[in-house]
């Protein structure tokens, strides 16, 4: 088996709840911290905790504004995060293959 | 490791993208014309004095269509104008989960028929629809902004309370309450209401 798609596979995406956090993002232009966090059940200090290092990445970026008087967070995935999502799925794809010949 | 772990991460992903996709068209548009339509129908079955079963029925049945071709209308000009298809993933999600209790509130419609007078068997139309609509919406509203689903709540409180009024009232208080007026107010009132909330609140150039 060739371990050259594994090794090349993004390790800060890899870990399953930045991953879902990505899945979420791809789907739609953006997303609320609340929505993201009840789409994939998680706790707030742990998506904050991965939103932080996905935007340390240069994956999302996060805009903060206020509706209805009370603060909003609102996350989106940036073109380098989009590119990158994609660049996964590919090695994801490769590896199903390589698994399958 | 999990031989199948690459194909487990696809469908994760997938079934996550899936549910994360939600429908984020401006709103505020197709509930004031909603809102307008219900109006619209209230007035012209109280002015015109259209108060027999089947005319009632008649009158909101074309109401409902009036005002589902304009909210279609609207959506679809919205998605022409962001170059992206009208019939996507999240909208076929709602009208998934729209078509159950619509259904059950078009059938109950025709069985009510001949269970009392034509003001009762109207009012008790009302409370059929106001339920199976907020049922309706309530569902719709896991695939749209969280507000929905509170737009969806009201309807059924309202059908609720609706229901402790007429059972708790000591006379037929329906002979006393235009359907007409109550469906205005209802629909057309709360529709109305929630558009211009959301033309105030919605982001001017949704996502």
């Amino acid at each position: 088996m060739n371990p050259e798609p594994f090794l090349q596979l993004d390790r800060v995406i890899h870990e399953k709840g930045r991953l879902g956090i990505m899945s979420a993002l791809a789907a739609t232009p953006e997303l609320s911290f609340t929505e993201l966090r009840e789409t994939l059940a998680m706790t707030d200090g742990n998506l904050t905790t991965h939103l932080r290092i996905l935007q340390e990445g240069g994956f999302i970026s996060l805009a903060k504004s206020y509706q209805n008087n009370r603060p909003l967070t609102t996350c989106s995935l940036t073109k380098a995060g989009r590119k990158a999502f994609a660049d996964y799925i590919n090695l994801l794809e490769q590896i199903v293959r390589q698994n399958k010949g | 490791m999990n031989p199948n772990w690459a194909e487990e991460n696809l469908q994760t992903i997938r079934t996550l993208m899936e549910r994360s996709a939600l429908y984020r068209r401006a709103l505020a548009p197709v509930m004031i014309t909603c809102g307008m339509a219900g109006l619209a129908g209230g007035a012209v079955g109280w002015l015109g004095k259209l108060d027999s079963y089947t005319a009632f029925v008649a009158v909101w049945a074309t109401t409902a269509v009036v005002a589902l071709s304009c909210s279609l209308l609207l959506m679809r000009r919205q998605a022409l104008r962001d170059s992206e298809p009208f019939w996507s993933a999240p909208t076929r999600r709602i009208a998934q989960a729209l078509a159950p209790p619509f259904v059950v509130g078009a059938i109950m419609t025709d069985v009510i028929f001949g269970t009392a007078n034509d003001e009762g068997m109207a009012i008790a139309a009302i409370l059929i629809w106001c339920l199976s609509y907020g049922c309706g919406i309530h569902a719709a509203g896991f695939f749209m902004p969280r507000g929905i689903r509170w737009f969806g709540w009201i309807f059924i409180l309202a059908g609720l309370g609706l229901i402790t009024f007429l059972f708790s009232a000591p006379v037929p208080v329906w002979a006393f309450i235009s359907p007409h007026l109550l469906m205005a107010a209802i629909f057309g009132g709360l529709h109305l209401a929630y558009g211009i909330y959301l033309y105030f609140t919605e982001k001017k150039n949704p996502a």
